[in-house]
């Protein structure tokens, strides 16, 4: 295709969805520039992570490694993990604990905020050598993000042009936000990490499309996880950019409002399965409200899920146009007993690379890059689920939440 | 059982310990899912983890059940309601070695590789580790009271759909 070319993109509420966003690597380079590294709040870790002062973490972010520390006065910082000299990272472990940050090279000396305090050699050796008089460390720290930290997660932006966290994501989402994010003080339950290959953007689809839920899940809605009678709801912000999925479970004893009719008629719906142990899927209110799921997906580098006693934030790394990392961090509350330490463990067999409704998602993005990518120039996704609408739903048969952020997405591309 | 017996229990062959997991890895390796909860205990624990909880105290697993019940649930979901493309999968171990004998039980370690094929790929590692074993040694044979699978390949490609 001709560089200069304009390329096909329709309007999102015609939903169409063309398949080179997928695949076109040009594309892929300028999404980096224009949503990772643009004015967006980018998921960078929880503040357990950093407990202490000098407590520091690596991640990636966008492309960018990057390094998130606590600082003596006990802020926390971001700045990239790239030495300002040679442009060595500096960092290598995930989480550790400095005094001040050091290349392994040449030795330059960064403090906890990432500002530059030594350079050997700056005076040359015996008067001769050196950096130049007018070499101003102040202007060559490491290059430093835009932080906020939310209710005990941190939140950085390339951008240091952005609104607060919560005008970002809206009142709807921070609605839904600040119920697993209350401010209660968290603690981690572990991680799991997985190298899906297929494009980012299939990723936050998945989580924003309620349709596939009990289609491909099958063990959803044969061990009681969805069942036809319980209350869903679709919101996003004003933008669509983000979106929130929720459901609501009948008690487990209520008769089924209108049979289970829809539930026996999925695809691989055996009612003589049993679960052997269901401790695999008992869980205890423990949030405000009667949500038994909410899976928020924050534009464009992370879904917050809390399914049963499971919470986690799924981090999105991109890779390449055709793989991404997704770094689950579970985690519960600092004054969990441990029967709930052992049931998130236990919840969490659903997520994950070996997740019994995860690894499903997975899968299917692998089989969807695999299918779209031979003749991604000519052909598009049919994504018309709820017809051209773009707004909040109650139930499943949508697919708003997928218009509304390519509706977003267009813009930030084309803008 | 009397203290003689259990004493003669307590010391199973290096032979008996290499057709027990070759037993196991042979069910694995040719996917009788079902079957793979037959080598636990009732009461047993099951987790394949990454070293990177496992080394800070992190519960979290990749694949867990403190339960044979819910291994069996594991078995029946990757046979009738997960979604995955087709794959053979071989466990191939080494360094087996007892570490510790105890009342009627033995701890063994190995270090582990799992590779995998999927239709028209080439074979590669899905995971390397190493397995902490509790077996306990019964009348009817050995069997898995605890199976704790540390893997140093923390980031899966894709999916782990099958047991190590």
């Amino acid at each position: 295709m001709d560089a200069a070319a304009p390329r096909y993109w329709p309007e999102a509420q015609a939903g169409s969805i063309p398949y080179w966003i997928y695949t076109d690597k040009d594309n892929y380079l300028e999404e980096l520039e224009r949503v990772w590294y643009g004015p967006h709040w980018l998921y960078a870790g929880l503040e357990v992570e950093v407990p202490e002062p000098g407590s520091y973490k690596t991640t990636v972010l966008g492309a960018r490694p990057v390094v998130i520390s606590r600082a003596k006065d006990g802020t926390v910082h971001a700045f990239e993990n790239r030495c300002a000299h040679r442009g060595v990272r500096i960092c290598q472990e995930r989480f550790g604990s400095v005094e001040s940050f050091t290349c392994p090279y040449h030795q330059w000396n960064y403090a906890l905020d990432g500002a530059l305090q030594g350079v050997p050699f700056r005076r040359g050796i015996k008067g001769e050598g050196g950096m130049p008089r007018d070499f101003d460390p102040k202007a060559n720290g490491l290059r430093k993000l835009k932080v906020e930290c939310v209710n005990g997660a941190i939140w950085a932006s390339f951008s240091h042009d952005m609104p607060s966290f919560r005008e970002y994501v809206g009142e709807t989402i921070w609605g839904r936000y600040s119920r697993v994010f209350s401010g209660k003080k968290l603690r981690i339950i572990g991680y799991n990490r997985q190298l899906v290959p297929s494009n980012w953007k299939l990723m936050l689809e998945n989580v924003k499309d309620p349709y596939h839920a009990a289609l491909l899940h099958v063990f959803f809605a044969t061990f009681g996880l969805y069942r036809p009678d319980q209350k869903n709801a679709l919101e996003m912000d004003e933008s669509g950019a983000h979106a929130c999925l929720t459901a609501i479970m009948p008690p487990k004893d209520a008769a089924p409002a209108d049979g289970n009719a829809v539930a026996t008629s999925l695809p691989g719906f055996d009612a003589g399965l049993q679960l052997a142990d269901s401790r695999l899927i008992e869980g205890v209110r423990e949030l405000t409200g009667t949500e038994t799921v909410s899976v928020m997906s924050l534009f464009p580098s992370v879904i917050l899920l809390q399914q049963l006693n499971s919470m986690q934030a799924r981090q999105i790394v991109p890779r390449s146009v055709d793989k991404f990392e997704l770094i689950y961090t579970h985690f519960g509350f600092e004054d969990d007993d441990e029967e709930m330490q052992a049931r998130r463990v236990r919840h969490a067999n659903l997520f994950g690379p070996a997740g019994f409704v995860s690894a499903d998602d997975g899968e299917v993005l692998q089989m969807t890059q695999e299918g779209i990518s031979p003749d991604a120039e000519n052909a598009s996704a049919l994504v018309r689920m709820g017809g051209a609408e773009i707004k909040d739903a109650t139930h499943m048969a949508t697919e708003s939440a997928i218009r509304g952020m390519y509706r977003y997405y267009r813009e930030v591309m084309t803008a | 059982m009397n203290d003689l017996v259990r004493a003669q229990l307590a010391v199973p062959s290096r032979d008996e310990l290499h057709d027990f997991y070759d037993s196991y890895f042979e069910t694995l390796d040719s996917a009788r899912v079902s079957e793979w909860p037959d080598f636990f205990v009732d009461d047993c624990v099951y987790q394949i983890i990454p070293r990177e909880n496992f080394e800070a105290g992190y519960q979290l697993c990749t694949m867990q059940g403190d339960s044979k019940g819910m291994l069996i649930d594991r078995a029946q979901a990757i046979l009738k309601t997960q979604m995955f493309a087709p794959r053979y999968c071989r466990r191939l171990y080494s360094g087996l070695r007892i570490t510790g004998r105890r009342d009627g039980m033995i701890t063994v370690r190995q270090t582990l590789v799992a590779i995998q094929t999927l239709i028209d790929g080439p074979s590669e590692i899905l995971v390397c580790g190493v397995a902490n074993d509790v077996l306990e040694i019964g009348t009817v044979g050995l069997l898995f009271k605890e199976r704790i699978v540390v893997i140093d390949s923390e980031m899966i490609a894709n999916s782990l759909i099958y047991p190590i």
